[in-house]
């Protein structure tokens, strides 16, 4: 299968397609996550192989469509990207940046103390989701975000995005792979990209 | 023999086979389908015990630090051998011979030498008669102990592969996403050891000191010999085991980092 496509800054590149068309293989390829067979892979005009994978996968942060949840609280979880080396000397987020992002995301602050293993699919969802977007990646590549979520959390957690991208539009953009072609109504400036599978 | 050793004649080892038939019979009543495995057995034990016999009257009498590392040496490729042995989470392109190898010797090595020469100290240093017993025992241990730890490492980063892709796409080096995967590696080969550490001398007598007893060994020596013997374990099977889970979690990835593709395939995280 050959796909040809850029993102540009502030922009959503919307995938679809039917089940087994490679959705998430795209994103992964992408996140630098699985070897592609052949092609360029570019972020900011620097081809991939001038940055080390360690690097890019920062910048280039893929969530899975089944959300990881590590041992122990969400606290601890959200912040595990800051015990990382490529984390080091970064400020860790503001209990007032977490608390606001948990407002939007529909989660109550009581949460955070909560063994993240115990947590509902859908708000292990949302948790993962403020994992990746706390760890400050350019590109978010999403893999049926909405998947776990009923309505009013789907609202919640597209608007969260939204206000994501538009805070620093310059410098940040979304893959989202979704089966709801409605998931991209939120966002203004919006590629579609179908896929059609081998 | 002035050590107080009481020998067995000929026939009296022949008389030990009944011990085996005994054994056989209850394979053949039972149909447990082990006889021809039990025999075959007891024919390498008797070939492989007596040759050794001969070759170490030989390596003893010759005394010859050359030789004696050559022995070593032998003795250390047969345990990778047996330790890198094929396994079900180990994918059959990545058995770490070469690495097995270099971290059995270094570690066998580093204790084996302290135990010979500073804290056995026979005349001389490197005197056959201990250092052959004394680094076989290492490497039979040693070679326990990594051949779980490498099975372990494998099979816990195969159960463990969401949690690794996630810290990866986080921006985790390949060190720091299979981090966890390390240390169950080497708890895990360490566990054995330290068990035993623990039990020694409740459950059963260790063998080396079982020999030196039958021997005629002062039992208060034979037990000085053992706590030795049971410490340079402990240390060459931690080294062992760290050495090797060290060197060859790098074979998980690729060069350019991505997990290999041996153990994605196994991957039931994932729908497309």
């Amino acid at each position: 299968m050959v796909v040809s496509g850029r993102v540009g800054s502030g922009d959503v590149l919307f995938v679809h397609g039917r089940s087994g068309a490679g959705k998430t293989t795209l994103l992964r390829i992408l996140a630098r996550l699985q070897q592609r067979e052949a092609g360029d892979l570019q972020l900011a005009g620097i081809p991939d192989s001038q940055i080390p994978a360690t690097r890019w996968r920062r910048q280039v942060h893929y969530s899975a469509q089944r959300p990881v949840a590590f041992a122990g609280s969400v606290r601890e979880n959200i912040v595990i990207p800051y015990s990382l080396a490529s984390y080091r000397g970064e400020p860790p987020p503001t209990a007032g940046e977490v608390e606001q992002a948990l407002t939007q995301l529909l989660l109550d602050q009581a949460v955070l103390a909560q063994d993240a293993r115990t947590l509902s699919g859908g708000e292990l969802a949302r948790v993962a989701l403020l994992r990746a977007v706390l760890a400050r990646p350019r590109v978010l590549l999403l893999d049926e975000p909405t998947g776990a979520l009923d309505a009013l959390a789907r609202q919640a957690v597209l608007e969260f995005l939204r206000r994501w991208l538009e805070e620093a539009a310059a410098e940040r953009a979304l893959v989202i792979v979704s089966h709801l072609e409605d998931d991209a109504s939120p966002f203004s400036n919006v590629t579609w990209l179908e896929l059609e599978g081998r | 023999m002035e050590s107080g050793v009481i020998p067995i004649s000929n026939w009296q080892l022949a008389l030990s086979v009944v011990l085996l038939l005994l054994a056989g019979v209850v394979s053949a009543a039972l149909q447990l389908g082990l006889l021809r495995s039990l025999l075959w057995g007891g024919v390498r034990t008797f070939l492989q015990l007596t040759l050794i016999g001969y070759a170490l009257t030989y390596i003893f009498a010759w005394n010859n630090p050359w030789v004696i590392l050559l022995a070593v040496l032998f003795m250390t490729a047969v345990a990778t051998q047996t330790a890198t042995h094929r396994s079900h989470s180990v994918p059959r392109t990545q058995y770490p011979r070469a690495l097995a190898f270099l971290s059995l010797l270094a570690s066998t090595m580093l204790v084996g030498v302290i135990v010979v020469g500073l804290i056995i100290g026979p005349e001389p240093w490197y005197s056959a008669r201990v250092a052959i017993p004394i680094f076989g025992m290492l490497l039979g241990n040693s070679m326990n102990g990594i051949a779980l730890s490498l099975e372990r490492l494998y099979s816990s980063v195969n159960a463990h592969l969401p949690e690794v892709e996630e810290l990866l796409a986080l921006g985790a080096t390949p060190w720091e996403a299979v981090r966890p995967s390390v240390k169950e590696a080497v708890r895990a080969g360490m566990t054995p050891t330290i068990n035993s550490l623990m039990v020694t001398g409740l459950v059963s007598l260790p063998g080396m000191m079982t020999g030196q007893i039958l021997g005629g060994a002062d039992p208060r020596v034979a037990v000085r010999y053992q706590v030795v013997v049971m410490f340079m374990i402990a240390a060459a099977v931690a080294l062992g085991c760290l050495l090797l889970v060290g060197l060859s979690y790098r074979r998980l990835f690729t060069d350019d980092e991505y997990l290999i593709p041996e153990l994605r395939q196994s991957r039931n995280g994932s729908t497309e």
